[in-house]
C-alpha cells in the first residue's frame, strides 16, 4: 500500500508537470502532414532557406486518410500542407480541402506545361481548378536483379529482358525459367496484380460513375488464375508485399519452408532467392535504396505485360491554414524549383514530373543502383501513355477487397466462384450505390 | 452421539493405517501437479520470451528462425524504431491521461458517494437508481455520439474527451457509497458537524481518508482501464504525437517499422515490459482487489 | 443553516450529474438519432438526411450483422470454457487441503501477468507470433517437431477464430483463477471437515460442496466475461488488416460497428448496429439475471 501511494504521488506530479510543459511548448510556423517520411529532407532544407520551423507529422499510411479527414473537416490539429495520394485525390478535391491554386496570388495555371499531362490532371477538381500538385511521376515496371537474369536468362539488358515479359504467357515462361534455376520471380502473387487490376493497367474502370454499375472484365479475373498459377508453380516466394520478409527478399535468399507435401525432400533449411518485383518509380529509393540496398548495382528496371502506376505524392495548401503564404512557399519549393529539383533528382532518384528539370537531366543519368541504367526515360515513356480517366475514387478500396478474395482462393481456402461472389457481397455492404453484376 | 463418535473413531484407525500409502499417492499426486503447473506457467511466459528474444535480433536473423538465444541487435532496431515513433512519449501521454482520469474518478465519485449516503434530497433515489441502469448500457451506444459530441465541442484531437468522463463513474459511487454504508458510522458526521465543520471540511477530512482502501482498491482497475483504452483514443486523437501507447502500438504494424520485426518487437516490449514490473511491485493489492471484488 | 444543507447535496453531485448528462446520457440519444438517418459522419449532422427506421429495416435483414453476432459468440464461447476450466482446475488443487501446494502467490502473479498488458500490444505481438512463414510459433513448433508443415493461423476462419479464443484464454484464466479460489477460500471450513468425517470422496466433495457454493461467482465471472466478450474488438481489428479477415470470420459485432462508421463513413447505420449491440446485451443479461434468479430461488427453498 506504501508503494501504492508513493507511487501514486509521483505520477501526479509528474503528469501535472507535463501538463503544464505541453502548453508552454514551441509552435512550430509551419506543420505539414504526410503518410511517409519522404518530405523530411525537402524540410530540413526549408528550414534553412527561410530560418523558419516546420513539424512533419507522419501518420501511417494504411490508417491516412481515415485519420486525416475528421482533421480537415474540423480544422481542429489541422496541418498547414499536407499530401493527399492518388488512391483518395478524386474524394478530397471537390471537397475544399485543398486552397484553390488556380485563383490569385497563386496562379498555377501558368506553369501547366511544365508537367506530364496525366499528373497535372490528377490535382484538378471537378471545376478544373488546381488543388494539388505533384512533383513526381509514377509508372511502374519490374525491377528485376541482372546477375539472375544473366544465369537464367542469358542477358541481363532491361530491353531484351523486357521483351520476354512483354506479354502474360512470357512472364509465366520466365516464371518457369526461373523456378527451374532455383529462383522465384516475385516476392509474391500481388506482383501480378499490377498487370491485372492496377491503376492503369486496365483499360476499363472498376465501376461506371454514371450507372454505377461494377465492371467484372476477363482481365480483372485473370488474376484469379494467374496468382494461382504463381503459387502452384512455386514462381513465388511466398514473402507478402511490405512484409519483413518481402524486404528481406531484395537483399538475398529468405527463408522457404513451405511445407507442402511435394517439397518433403527439402529439408527445413531450404532458402529461396527472388528474381524480380513489380514496383513504380518511387520505389527505387524509398523501398531499395533506403531499405534493402544489399544488392546495389545488381538492379535493372524494365517493362512488364501493360504499363500501370501506383501511388504518387500530390501537395496542396490546406485551405484554413493561417500560414498560407509560406505554405504556399513550400508547395512551390517542392514541385516548381528547378535548382531544388535537380539536387532532388541527384540524391534520390525520383522521377519527376516537371519537364524543365528532366529535360534536362534525362539524357544524362546513370543511376548506379540500377547498374548505371538511365531509368529516367523508360519512366518518362511510360508516363506518357498513362490514362487518368480509368481512375475511380474508390480503387484502393475495391483493389483490396477484391486481393484479399484472390489471397484466398489462393491458399485453397475458396472456389474462384465463392471468392467472386464473396467479393461482390463485400462489395454491396461497403458500397451500397455499387451494383454488383449479381443483381 | 455415541454412534457418530464410534464412526469417527474407526476412520481414524484406518486413516492412520493407509497413511503411509496415502501420503507417497499425495506425493506423487503432488509431483504430476508440480510439473503441470510448470508447463503451464512456461506455455504462459512463451509469447513474452519470444517477444524479449526477438526484440534484440535483427530482422534476418527473426526470419530464419526461432532460438531461445538473445542477439545483439538491440541498439541496432531501438535506432531504427525511435526514428519512426516516439514510444516514450506514448508512455507519458498515457502515464499522464491515467494519472488525470484516476484522480478525477476517485475524488469525484467519492464526492457524489458521501452525498448520496450523507444527505436525503429530492430526486436521489431517482438519480442513483437511473445512473446505475446506465451502467448496463456498452459505451459502443454512446462512443458515435461522444465523438459528433466532440466534434461540435472543438476538443478533437485532445485530451478532454478521454478525462473529462471519468468524472460521472456510476460503477465507481456505486461502491463508494456500499463502502460508506459498511465501514463508516453516520454519527462521527453528526458530531463533526455539532462542532461546526462545513460539509466539504468533513468530507476532506473524515470521509476520505476512511474511504482510502476503496479508493485503492478502485483506483488499480480505473487506472488500468484508461492505461489499456484503445478504442476511446482511437477515435479521438489523431495528431501521432498525442497518440497514446495502445493506439501508437496499433499504429506500428503500419508504420515503416514494421519493415523490422526485431524493432517491432522492441517496440512492443517496451510498451509492456515497464508496466510489468509495476506489476510486480502492486500484485499483491491487485489480486487481493481482485478477491475481495468476488466475494463481494 | 438548514436551507444551506438542503442545497449542499446538490452541489455536492453537480459535477457528477453535469459530466454524466453531458458525456454519457447527451451522447446515447445523439447516437440515436443518428441510426435515424443517412449520416456519413463528416461535416455536420445538419446534412444528413432523415431515413426513419431504414438503417433498422437494414440491420434485421443484414447477414453480416448476424455473422457478426456469431462470430462473436463462437469467439468468446471457445475462449470462455477452456479459461474456465483451467482456472477452476488450478483453484481445486491449490485450495485442496491434502495436497498443501506452494507457491500459490508466485502463481498467481505469473499467470496473471497476460491480464496487465495492453490488449493493443497483445495483439500486435500475436499477428507477429502468430505469422505463417515467419512467425516464432510456427518456427518453433517446426523445430520441436510437433508440426512438418506451418500452420496459416491467420487465413483459415477456424484457425483464426481459434487463435483469438486461445488468445483470450492466455490473457484471462489467471484473473478468473484469483476470483474462483477467493471463493472456495471463501467456503466455510465445517461444510468441508463435515464432508471429510462423512468420508466423502474427493469427487463428492466437489459435486456436492464446493460447486455449489462457487456457482454465483461462476456466474459474475460469466457475466463480466460475456459482457467484455460481446464489446471485443483490438483482438480482432489488430490481428489481422482490420476488416474481420480471413473471410470475414474475425468480424465482431463491434468491428463491424467502427468499420460502417470510420471506414466506410455510413455513420447512421454504425449507430444502428449500436443499438442492435445493446439489445443484444440487454437479451442476454436478462437470460442469465433470470438464471441467477432460479439458483437464488432454489437455495432460499434449501434453507
Amino acid at each position: 500500500m506504501k508503494y501504492l501511494k508513493n507511487g501514486f504521488k509521483l505520477a501526479s506530479i509528474a503528469s501535472l508537470s507535463l501538463l503544464l510543459g505541453a502548453c508552454g511548448e514551441d509552435k512550430p510556423d509551419l506543420t505539414i502532414m504526410s503518410f511517409t517520411d519522404e518530405l523530411q529532407r525537402p524540410i530540413d532544407k526549408f528550414e534553412e532557406l527561410h530560418d523558419v520551423n516546420v513539424e512533419l507529422q507522419i501518420i501511417p499510411n494504411e490508417s491516412y486518410r481515415e485519420t486525416l479527414q475528421p482533421i480537415l473537416e474540423s480544422g481542429e490539429g489541422a496541418p498547414d500542407v499536407f499530401t493527399g495520394e492518388i488512391v483518395f485525390m478524386q474524394q478530397w478535391l471537390d471537397a475544399n480541402y485543398w486552397e484553390d491554386l488556380s485563383s490569385d496570388p497563386y496562379n498555377v495555371d501558368e506553369w501547366s506545361d511544365d508537367y506530364v499531362d496525366y499528373v497535372w490532371d490528377l490535382g484538378k477538381d471537378s471545376d478544373g481548378n488546381v488543388r494539388a500538385v505533384s512533383w513526381q511521376v509514377t509508372p511502374g515496371g519490374i525491377y528485376y536483379r541482372r546477375s539472375i537474369a544473366e544465369e537464367v536468362l542469358g542477358t541481363d539488358d532491361p530491353k531484351e529482358v523486357g521483351d520476354m515479359m512483354s506479354t502474360m504467357e512470357g512472364l509465366m515462361d520466365v516464371g518457369a525459367k526461373m523456378s527451374e534455376a532455383g529462383y522465384a520471380l516475385f516476392p509474391d502473387e500481388g506482383s501480378i496484380s499490377k498487370f491485372t487490376s492496377a491503376f492503369g493497367a486496365n483499360e476499363e474502370p472498376w465501376f461506371d460513375e454514371e450507372t454505377m454499375e461494377l465492371n467484372m472484365n476477363e482481365q480483372r479475373l485473370s488474376y484469379f488464375d494467374y496468382a494461382k498459377e504463381l503459387r502452384d508453380n512455386q514462381y513465388s516466394a511466398l514473402a507478402p508485399a511490405w512484409s519483413p520478409a518481402w524486404y528481406q527478399s531484395f537483399d538475398g535468399p529468405i527463408p522457404y519452408n513451405l511445407g507442402w507435401d511435394e517439397l518433403e525432400d527439402a529439408e527445413g533449411e531450404s532458402t529461396i532467392e527472388v528474381f524480380g518485383v513489380a514496383l513504380p518509380t518511387w520505389a527505387l529509393d524509398a523501398v531499395f535504396k533506403q531499405e534493402a540496398s544489399e544488392n546495389a548495382g545488381d538492379w535493372a528496371v524494365t517493362n512488364g505485360p501493360t504499363s500501370y502506376f501506383e501511388g504518387g505524392t500530390w501537395l496542396g495548401v490546406y485551405e484554413g491554414s493561417e500560414n498560407k503564404d509560406l505554405a504556399f512557399e513550400f508547395v512551390k519549393m517542392m514541385t516548381h524549383d528547378e535548382e531544388f529539383l535537380t539536387e532532388w533528382v541527384d540524391e534520390t532518384g525520383d522521377v519527376l514530373s516537371y519537364s524543365p528539370v528532366t529535360d534536362k537531366v534525362k539524357e544524362d543519368i546513370s543511376d548506379d543502383f540500377l547498374g548505371g541504367q538511365n531509368h529516367y526515360e523508360f519512366f518518362l515513356d511510360e508516363a506518357d501513355t498513362i490514362d487518368a480517366s480509368t481512375v475511380t475514387p474508390y480503387d484502393q478500396q475495391l483493389n483490396d477487397l477484391f486481393g484479399t478474395q484472390v489471397g484466398l482462393y489462393v491458399d485453397g481456402e475458396i472456389t474462384k466462384e465463392e471468392g467472386i461472389q464473396a467479393f461482390y457481397d463485400e462489395v454491396n455492404n461497403s458500397f451500397p450505390e455499387i451494383i454488383t453484376p449479381d443483381n | 452421539m455415541s454412534a457418530r463418535d464410534k464412526t469417527i473413531s474407526d476412520d481414524a484407525i484406518s486413516l492412520s493405517e493407509k497413511g503411509h500409502r496415502q501420503v507417497i499417492q499425495v506425493n506423487i499426486v503432488r509431483l504430476v501437479i508440480y510439473v503441470l503447473l510448470g508447463l503451464l506457467a512456461i506455455v504462459s511466459l512463451i509469447p513474452f520470451a519470444m517477444m524479449i528474444i526477438n526484440a534484440t535480433r535483427t530482422n534476418g536473423e527473426i526470419l530464419q528462425g526461432f532460438t531461445l538465444i538473445p542477439s545483439n541487435a538491440l541498439m541496432e532496431n531501438y535506432d531504427i524504431l525511435i526514428s519512426y515513433v516516439d514510444v516514450w512519449r506514448g508512455f507519458l501521454n498515457s502515464l499522464m491521461i491515467a494519472v488525470l482520469v484516476t484522480l478525477l474518478n476517485s475524488y469525484f465519485s467519492a464526492l457524489t458517494a458521501f452525498a448520496f449516503w450523507a444527505y436525503n434530497f429530492k430526486g436521489k433515489t431517482f438519480i442513483f437508481g437511473f445512473s446505475l441502469l446506465l451502467m448496463m448500457v456498452p459505451g459502443q451506444l454512446s462512443m458515435l455520439g461522444q465523438y459528433e459530441l466532440a466534434s461540435n465541442l472543438g476538443i478533437l484531437n485532445t485530451y478532454w474527451p478521454l478525462i473529462l468522463p471519468a468524472i460521472a463513474a456510476p460503477f465507481t459511487v456505486f461502491f463508494f457509497r456500499q463502502y460508506l454504508y459498511t465501514s463508516m458510522p453516520y454519527s462521527i458526521v453528526e458530531a463533526a458537524r455539532i462542532d461546526g465543520a462545513r460539509d466539504l471540511l468533513i468530507f476532506h477530512r473524515i470521509v476520505l481518508p476512511v474511504l482510502k482502501p476503496a479508493i485503492a482498491t478502485q483506483g488499480i482497475f480505473t487506472f488500468i482501464g484508461s492505461w489499456n483504452n484503445y478504442m476511446g483514443p482511437l477515435i479521438m486523437i489523431r495528431t501521432p504525437s498525442k497518440f497514446t501507447l495502445p493506439v501508437m502500438m496499433g499504429a506500428l504494424s503500419g508504420s515503416p517499422v514494421a519493415n523490422n520485426l526485431g524493432a517491432m518487437y522492441l517496440g512492443i516490449a517496451i510498451s509492456v515490459v515497464p508496466i510489468m514490473i509495476a506489476f510486480m511491485f502492486f500484485s499483491k493489492n491487485i489480486i487481493s482487489s481482485i478477491s475481495s471484488g468476488a466475494v463481494k | 443553516m438548514l436551507r444551506q444543507r438542503k442545497l449542499q447535496p446538490y452541489a455536492f453531485i453537480a459535477p457528477f450529474l453535469i459530466v454524466f448528462l453531458i458525456f454519457n446520457i447527451y451522447p446515447i440519444f445523439l447516437t440515436f438519432y443518428f441510426s435515424l438517418t443517412n449520416y456519413s459522419g463528416m461535416g455536420g449532422i445538419d446534412n444528413a438526411t432523415f431515413i426513419g427506421l431504414d438503417n433498422y429495416r437494414r440491420l434485421i435483414t443484414d447477414g453480416y450483422f448476424y455473422k457478426s453476432i456469431l462470430n462473436t459468440i463462437i469467439i468468446w464461447v471457445g475462449g470462455f470454457a477452456v479459461q474456465l476450466l483451467i482456472a477452476l482446475g488450478l483453484a481445486l488443487v491449490f485450495s485442496d487441503i491434502q495436497l498443501k501446494l506452494k507457491g500459490l502467490g508466485f502463481f498467481r502473479t505469473l499467470f496473471y501477468l497476460p491480464n496487465i498488458v495492453t490488449v493493443a500490444s497483445v495483439s500486435i505481438l500475436f499477428s507477429l507470433i502468430l505469422d505463417w512463414n515467419y512467425g516464432s510459433l510456427n518456427q518453433l513448433l517446426m523445430q520441436i517437431g510437433i508440426l512438418n508443415q506451418p500452420i496459416n493461423w491467420l487465413n483459415n476462419p477456424a484457425y483464426a477464430q481459434g487463435s483469438v479464443s486461445v488468445i483470450n484464454t492466455w490473457m484471462w484464466f489467471g484473473q478468473t483463477f484469483i476470483i474462483l479460489y477467493a471463493g472456495i477460500a471463501g467456503i466455510d471450513n465445517d461444510l468441508l471437515e463435515a464432508s471429510f468425517i462423512d468420508g466423502a470422496n474427493w469427487w463428492q466433495r466437489f459435486r456436492y460442496i464446493t460447486l455449489p457454493q462457487i456457482k454465483p461467482i461462476m456466474l459474475y465471472v460469466m457475466i463480466t466475461s460475456l459482457i467484455g466478450g460481446l464489446q471485443m474488438f483490438e483482438l480482432p481489428q489488430l490481428l489481422t488488416d482490420g476488416t474481420g479477415s480471413p473471410q470475414g470470420s474475425l468480424r465482431t459485432i463491434v468491428l463491424y460497428l467502427y468499420n460502417q462508421s470510420f471506414l466506410y463513413n455510413n455513420f447512421g447505420y454504425g449507430s444502428t448496429i449500436a443499438y442492435g449491440l445493446f439489445f443484444i446485451t440487454v437479451i442476454f443479461s436478462i437470460i442469465i439475471f433470470k438464471t441467477m434468479y432460479a439458483d437464488q430461488v432454489k437455495e432460499g427453498e434449501r434453507r
